[in-house]
Parts: C-alpha cells; sequence; structure tokens
C-alpha cells in the first residue's frame, strides 16, 4: 500500500475541514479526561482499602479452660486455611493485662476481681485477596463449628460498607468507561462518517481511476488514528495540569489531599487508547459504508 | 482486447444498448459515433466495468464482466487510461495532482512521478499550468488535463468519450496527433465522439450507434 501519500492525503484533509476535526479532537479529549478522573478516584480508593488487611482483624474468642493442646489444635487449623495470613494467640492473661492498661485510670473497674473473667482469643489477619465480605462470613462461619470456638468477632458492618462501597465504585467506574468509550468511538464514526461523504465524488474519481480499496480507506483510518491520538494526548495534558495545578496546591492547604496518589504511568497510556477508538470509529464507519 | 457478445443494457424502462456485437484487437484505434443519447458514454463504461450488461459478454483484456471479482476491478481499470465526457477534475487540487493521482493511486513513488507527469501535460500542451486549479482553466484547457491524466500511466487501452468536445479546431487537431503517436506505440484507442471531423481522413474503423443499436461499421 502507498503509505506515504494516504498519509499526506490524511494530514491535508485534517486540516482542510479544521472544525470537524477539532469539535471532535476536543470532545475525545474530554470524554478520555473525564474517564481518567474516574479512574483517579476508583484507583486512590483501592489504594487506600489496600492497607486495610493491616488494620483488619477477625477476633475469636474461645471456650474457657481449654486445654493448651486444644487451644494449639485451633491455632493450628485457622493457619492452614488459605484466607488465613496470621493467627496470633492472646492468652487471657494479656488480654487482662491490656485492659487494665487501657483502664488505668479507673482501677475501681477491677475491685474485687478475683478471677479472670476474659476468654484466651485468637487475633487473625486475613491475606489481602481473602478481604471480601463473603469470604470473611464464611470464614467465621467455619471458625463457628470448631470446637471450642465460642465467639468470632469482626468487623462487619465496617467490612460490608467498604465492599459495597468498593464494588458500586468499580461498577460507576466500569459503566462509565464504557459509556464514554462507546460516546468517543461514534465521535470518531460520525466525523469519519461526515468527511467521507464530503469527499464522495472525489472517491468515486479515484475508483473509477483504479483505486483499491485500501487505497480509498486508509486515509480515514488514519485520520482516525490521528484525531484520536490528538484527543488522548489532549486528555494527558489535561489530568496533568488538574492534578499539579491543582490537587497539589490543595493538598498545601487541605492535607487530605496530599494522600492522594497519582498514577502517572497509567495515563502515559491515553494517547494509546485514544489512537485505538479512533481506528474502531473510523473502521466501523467505512464498513458500513457503500461505495 | 475488447469484446462484445450480444450485449444488451437496459437503464430503468429504457434500453441505452441492444444486442451489441464488435471484437477490438490490441493495437487499434476505433471510433464509436452516433447522435446524443445513442449510447456512446454506456459502451465505454461497460468497457471499464462501471455497469454491468444486463444480457451479453463483454472480455476485456482476459477479464470477463460476468465472473470478474469486484476486488480485480481496480487492477482491470489501471490497464485503461480514462477521458471521461463529464471531466471528474478534483477542484480543489493542482493540475499536477490532478495529473499524478492516476499514478499516486497505483503506489508509485514521487520521485517517479514527476517526470512522467511534466512529461503528460507537455504532450497536451500545459506543462505551464501545472501549478494551477481546474476551475481557472478554460473549458478546453480542462479537457486536456483530463487527456493528461489518462494517458500518464502508459495504459494498454485509452477511452476517450468526447475528448475534443470543448476544443477549437487547431487544438483538436493536435490532441488526435498526440492520440494517433500513442496508437502507434502500441496503445489500443477508442473514441467516443459525434464529431465527424475526428475521424473523416482517417483509415480507422467507425462504428456507428443509433438508439441503442450498432447500425454501420466503415473505415473513416
Ligand atoms: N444512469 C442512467 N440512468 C438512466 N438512464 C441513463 C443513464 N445513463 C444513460 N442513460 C440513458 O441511456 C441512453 C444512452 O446514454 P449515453 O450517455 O450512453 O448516450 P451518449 O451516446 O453518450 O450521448 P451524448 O453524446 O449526449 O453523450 C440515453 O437515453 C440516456 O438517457
Ligand atoms: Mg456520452
Amino acid at each position: 500500500m502507498p503509505l506515504p501519500y494516504t498519509v499526506r492525503l490524511a494530514v491535508q484533509s485534517l486540516f482542510k475541514e479544521p472544525w470537524v476535526n477539532l469539535l471532535s479532537i476536543l470532545t475525545i479529549g474530554v470524554g478520555l479526561f473525564i474517564i481518567s478522573l474516574a479512574f483517579l478516584i476508583v484507583y486512590n480508593f483501592d489504594m487506600a482499602t489496600r492497607k486495610l488487611p493491616d488494620k483488619f482483624s477477625l477476633n475469636v474468642y474461645l471456650d474457657h479452660n481449654l486445654s493448651q493442646e486444644r487451644v494449639r489444635n485451633i491455632v493450628g487449623a485457622f493457619r492452614e486455611k488459605d484466607a488465613v495470613y496470621s493467627v496470633r494467640h492472646i492468652p487471657k492473661q494479656d488480654a487482662l493485662e491490656e485492659l487494665k492498661n487501657m483502664l488505668k485510670d479507673s482501677p475501681f473497674v477491677f475491685e474485687g476481681l478475683d478471677d479472670n473473667p476474659l476468654p484466651d482469643s485468637l487475633e487473625i489477619k486475613l491475606k489481602e485477596k481473602a478481604l471480601g465480605l463473603e469470604t470473611v462470613r464464611a470464614l467465621a462461619n467455619e471458625a463457628l463449628n470448631i470446637q471450642g470456638v465460642n465467639e468470632v468477632d469482626y468487623g462487619e458492618k465496617f467490612l460490608s460498607t467498604i465492599h459495597n462501597l468498593k464494588r458500586g465504585l468499580h461498577s460507576f467506574g466500569a459503566i462509565l468507561i464504557v459509556i464514554l468509550s462507546a460516546g468517543i468511538i461514534f465521535v470518531c464514526y460520525s466525523t469519519v462518517k461526515i468527511l467521507f461523504y464530503r469527499k464522495m465524488d472525489e472517491i468515486e474519481t479515484y475508483k473509477l481511476l483504479g483505486a483499491t480499496k485500501g487505497f480509498i480507506r486508509s486515509p480515514f483510518l488514519i485520520e482516525g488514528f490521528l484525531i484520536g491520538a490528538t484527543g488522548g494526548i489532549l486528555s494527558l495534558l489535561g489530568v496533568n495540569a488538574f492534578y499539579y495545578l491543582s490537587v497539589l496546591k490543595l493538598s498545601l492547604s487541605i492535607p487530605l489531599f496530599s494522600s492522594i496518589i497519582f498514577p502517572a504511568q497509567f495515563f502515559l497510556w491515553l494517547p494509546v487508547i485514544g489512537m485505538f477508538l479512533g481506528i474502531s470509529g473510523a473502521g466501523v464507519a467505512l464498513g458500513r459504508m457503500k461505495y | 482486447m475488447i469484446q462484445f457478445e450480444d450485449v444488451t443494457k437496459d437503464y430503468d424502462n429504457q434500453t441505452a444498448l441492444r444486442n451489441i456485437n464488435f471484437f477490438i484487437d490490441k493495437g487499434e484505434m476505433v471510433f464509436f459515433t452516433g447522435p446524443s443519447g445513442s449510447g456512446k458514454t454506456t459502451l465505454l463504461r461497460l468497457i471499464y466495468m462501471a455497469e454491468k450488461p444486463d444480457r451479453g459478454r463483454i472480455s476485456i483484456a482476459g477479464w470477463e464482466a460476468d465472473s470478474v471479482k469486484e476486488s480485480s476491478i481496480p487492477f482491470l481499470r489501471r490497464h485503461i487510461g480514462i477521458v471521461f465526457q463529464d471531466f471528474r477534475l478534483l477542484t480543489h487540487r493542482t493540475i499536477f495532482d490532478n495529473v499524478a493521482i492516476a499514478l499516486r493511486i497505483r503506489g508509485m513513488r514521487e520521485r517517479e512521478i514527476k517526470p512522467k507527469v511534466y512529461d503528460a501535460l507537455k504532450t497536451v500542451y500545459l506543462r505551464h499550468k501545472s501549478d494551477s486549479y481546474p476551475l481557472k482553466l478554460s473549458g478546453g484547457e480542462q479537457q486536456r488535463v483530463v487527456i493528461a491524466r489518462a494517458i500518464v500511466a502508459d495504459p494498454t487501452v485509452i477511452l476517450a468519450d468526447e475528448p475534443t468536445g470543448n476544443l477549437d479546431p487547431d487544438t483538436a487537431y493536435g490532441i488526435m496527433k498526440a492520440f494517433k503517436t500513442i496508437n502507434a506505440k502500441g496503445t489500443t484507442v477508442v473514441i467516443a465522439t459525434h464529431n465527424r471531423e475526428l475521424f473523416r481522413d482517417t483509415v480507422r474503423r467507425v462504428l456507428h450507434l443509433d438508439t441503442g443499436n450498432l447500425v454501420s461499421e466503415d473505415l473513416g
């Protein structure tokens, strides 16, 4: 295929119809910018919840008066489970010490206390991948079935809130990406269609002179590619400007903003994504065209 | 080279060509003539396969109209240089580009394109207009650009539809001389015209069309 000349045709066309092209480049840029912001939010939420396993633990309270042997067995049983990252045995004496420590300003609470009323307990940390609501719930039920386990306690409400939020954010992000991508493809599709119809007469002449379909189509594909890539570059500049000009500035006065992570390397894909969407739109347009 | 056997072409409710039979050999120069509406343009469109016949068989340099694949038609057309009756010039491109496009669609490199385009423009006395635009040219000049575009790629067949329709007798004579020169080098030339002057003193075959019928054949 005579690539250089078809590239020239595509570039000429970009400048011959500046308004149509500029408008679609801007639309694509804005669309990808919004996608980037959504991605930034979801990404930061995920990063924040990734630290969750450190904080989150399953507390298993054991029956009173279990033998050392039995406690070791129970600990072993938990360690064998896939989802479990670590098991810490807290003997009831330690638990009491801890409690006393916490309440050392009000020692009267412990007056007249001969026996330790607290049970032995296990503090179980989970692996990151196991931190779903279902897994934790299943694990808690399994734990309750183990002989010697009296009670299982975990922040179900907290966990389910995080879980729902995460799921909501993910679906919101996915829907947004799908809709906006479809929109961008549609914009490229319409642009190429308009340009194609405007050149119908010229294309007919090319055909009569012996041009192949490839020769006729490639300028439009290249144009879709250029429009998409330019829109992508525009959105890349946009998110960077957004981050460095507003988020970073705000984080000076509002500390919360300083914990926002900016995954610059991901955003470098924007021009490639734009390019891909642009070619797709052009491809769909050409595929549906009869000429 | 070009063969029609019992070819009929209908448009909607009207027959443009009826039971046409002829054979044009490689290297011939042939005229089709006849009044307006007699089917000259339709006949040429059948040759470059812009139309398909409703009945009959058309064979062009080995390509059969009823079995040719859509995707190989471009390659058939690359053997043919066409002078369109309605010119089909690209109005917002220079004269140079208008002629060069015939080579560019073939994937020729720009370096080789330049001398060929200037050669073709010289043949039609328009070398000095190469940077101008079609609408700034007179009708006759535009027609010569179309002729330059048709000959630039050294086709094996030239189909010229009323190639001197807008030319004064002197220029028309010059253009006809160019066609004869090209024909002398072995190119088959088919000219459709109602201008009897063009073939008055040649000894070429002249095929007469009338309302879609091939009525007679003689030597100019
Ligand atoms: N696309 C078309 N649709 C319908 N009828 C057509 C079409 N093209 C040509 N015709 C008809 O076919 C007949 C032959 O037309 P054609 O253009 O071949 O004539 P022609 O000999 O080239 O005439 P002219 O000397 O005026 O160019 C005419 O009656 C015309 O009306
Ligand atoms: Mg005609």
